[in-house]
């Protein structure tokens, strides 16, 4: 089996608009990931795209019009959806496409747009939500008004939370954490420093999740050119190898129905079959990257992902465990929380991250001699996850 | 605007919606909480369905549901579409089922982990309606 490399990176600054058309975002990256790989986009015999926004904007045919736009004749392209999952895919499809032999340089393109100008039209954006609500948490669920499914995260929050005899101040620390990295990373959609004082007096949201133990509204775009060894290595830069990617789904969307609300077993079997694949452990991953989107969540995830014991994770925050003093630093990029969180392409930016730590291009944020990172991502609630282990080729 | 969000649910629960869907709106009307249960393996699902998604038989049967329930878990939407505030959201326990998302009709602050809890039916626009459950 041929090994996928990833060659080329690319990503816009997080921020609650889009600077410019997404296509133009898109052709910008594009140009900028295939440059990081040293690559002229003739070489580019595959393109997998998110749709241009997750919830919005439609997606029909946007592999199609954005390859026509490029110019780009390839082997293979598709526009991938999951939910939070989305980008992840749309990376392990080009993975899988390269390891097989068929193709051997692949653009990935993820993209959100969660801010748009006609949301400002109050009587468009009612009408839409009240038919996409019902769409997306189905007709059960759905008629109870969620304005988003935070409600489902809250209560895993307080479930984690009850059972294993934590409050809410046990959870500050990691918006804290998060943001003193956002605070050295370019990207991050939030720098300004916070301090738990302020995130406990922050507004609520749906308790016990306030302000500042949520991800913001946000938007971006990210690309990465996934090659075969031979293609990465005429490129300027070292190439960092996919060792492994896990995926797991449960049969539940958002809540499950027995299973306990504070776990999510699906980020755990998927760093599982990662895990073995690679025939690593989690000890021996330097840097992660995982889809915290809320305080709460990111505990739960580094503790599933094998990390920490279970209900151990908030204290390894609070000892600075998860940031420089354990053998795993978690989010360097500022993670959901402050990097931000345009969910679409939410784990391109992760990949981003990774790659430039694995390269050693991360300037005061970097992780000291890193080498193995691990990705996650999720769709729904937990429900569903991607873990992928990269090493620096 | 409730007349908007009302036209667009409805349309939402045409689109998205089920027989089975249909058929719980239904006996949610008449006051009755309702799910399927497989003939088969005996497995209760929900919410309902015209087949068993455990053991993947196509016979199911539908029956009532106990109206008493256990708190799981429980929120408060500060801006919800449908509910003004406090908007209270909880997951309530019903033995035999399992947990799942409802209403709670009554404030936040009454509230704690494993309080006994009654269903109760709401309209929510005509002909649509919903379960919500109050403490005992």
């Amino acid at each position: 089996m041929t090994q996928a490399v990833i060659a080329g990176v690319a990503a816009i600054p997080v921020a609650r608009k889009l600077p410019r058309a997404v296509r133009d975002v898109a052709t910008d990256l594009c140009f900028a990931a295939l440059a990081d790989a040293g690559l002229p986009a003739r070489d580019v015999d595959g393109l997998f795209v998110t749709p241009p926004a997750l919830s919005g904007m439609s997606g029909f045919m946007w592999s199609c019009t954005l390859a026509h736009h490029l110019g780009l004749s390839t082997r293979g392209q598709a526009l991938v959806e999951c939910g939070g999952l989305t980008a992840a895919l749309a990376l392990k499809q080009a993975v899988q496409e390269v390891r097989a032999g068929r193709l051997r340089a692949c653009l990935v393109v993820a993209s959100d747009i969660r801010a748009d100008d006609r949301a400002d039209d109050f009587e468009f954006f009612i009408r839409g939500m009240a038919a996409d609500l019902v769409g997306l948490y189905g007709p059960y669920d759905g008629l109870y008004g969620l304005a988003a499914p935070i409600p489902y995260y809250a209560m895993s929050a307080q479930r984690y939370l009850h059972e294993h005899h934590l409050s809410r101040a046990d959870l500050a620390p990691v918006a804290v954490t998060l943001r003193r990295f956002a605070e050295k990373n370019p990207r991050a959609q939030l720098r300004q420093p916070i301090t738990e004082q302020e995130v406990l007096e922050a507004p609520p949201i749906c308790p016990p999740l306030g302000l500042l133990d949520c991800s913001a509204f946000a938007s971006g775009a990210a690309a990465v050119v996934v090659a075969s060894p031979d293609v990465a290595r005429r490129g300027p830069r070292r190439p960092v190898a996919v060792r492994a990617i896990g995926e797991a789904h449960e049969p539940a969307h958002f809540a499950p129905l027995r299973e306990p609300l504070s776990r999510f077993p699906s980020a755990g079997r998927a760093a599982q079959e990662a895990y073995a694949e690679a025939r690593l452990q989690p000890v021996d991953v330097d840097v992660a990257e995982v889809y915290g989107v809320f305080t709460a969540t990111e505990l739960v995830l580094y503790e599933e992902l094998g990390f920490f014991d279970r209900g151990r994770a908030a204290h390894a925050v609070r000892e600075g465990r998860t940031s420089g003093g354990g053998t795993t630093v978690f989010n360097p990029s500022g993670g959901r929380l402050s990097l931000g969180h345009p969910a679409g392409a939410t784990p391109l930016y992760s990949i981003v991250e990774l790659v430039e730590q694995l390269r050693g291009g991360c300037g005061d944020r970097q992780v000291a001699g890193a080498s193995v990172g691990l990705l996650h991502a999720e769709h729904g609630m937990l429900n569903g996850s991607l873990v992928g282990l990269l090493e620096a080729a | 605007m409730k007349e908007l969000i009302d036209a667009a649910t409805k349309e939402a629960l045409l689109r998205y919606g089920d027989a089975a869907c249909e058929e719980f709106q239904r006996r949610l009307g008449q006051g009755r909480l309702c799910s399927t249960r497989c003939r088969a393996c005996r497995e209760i699902a929900f919410p309902p369905r015209d087949f068993c998604p455990h053991c993947g038989a196509r016979e199911a049967e539908w029956l009532d549901l106990p109206r008493r329930a256990t708190l799981y878990a429980f929120t408060q939407q500060q801006r919800g579409l449908r509910f003004l505030a406090p908007d209270v959201l909880g997951l309530v326990e019903v033995e035999g089922v399992g947990h799942f998302l409802t209403r709670i009709d009554a404030p936040f602050e009454r509230l704690t982990i494993g309080l006994p809890l009654e269903v109760a039916f709401l309209e929510i626009c005509p002909g649509v309606w919903v379960h919500q459950y109050r403490p005992v």
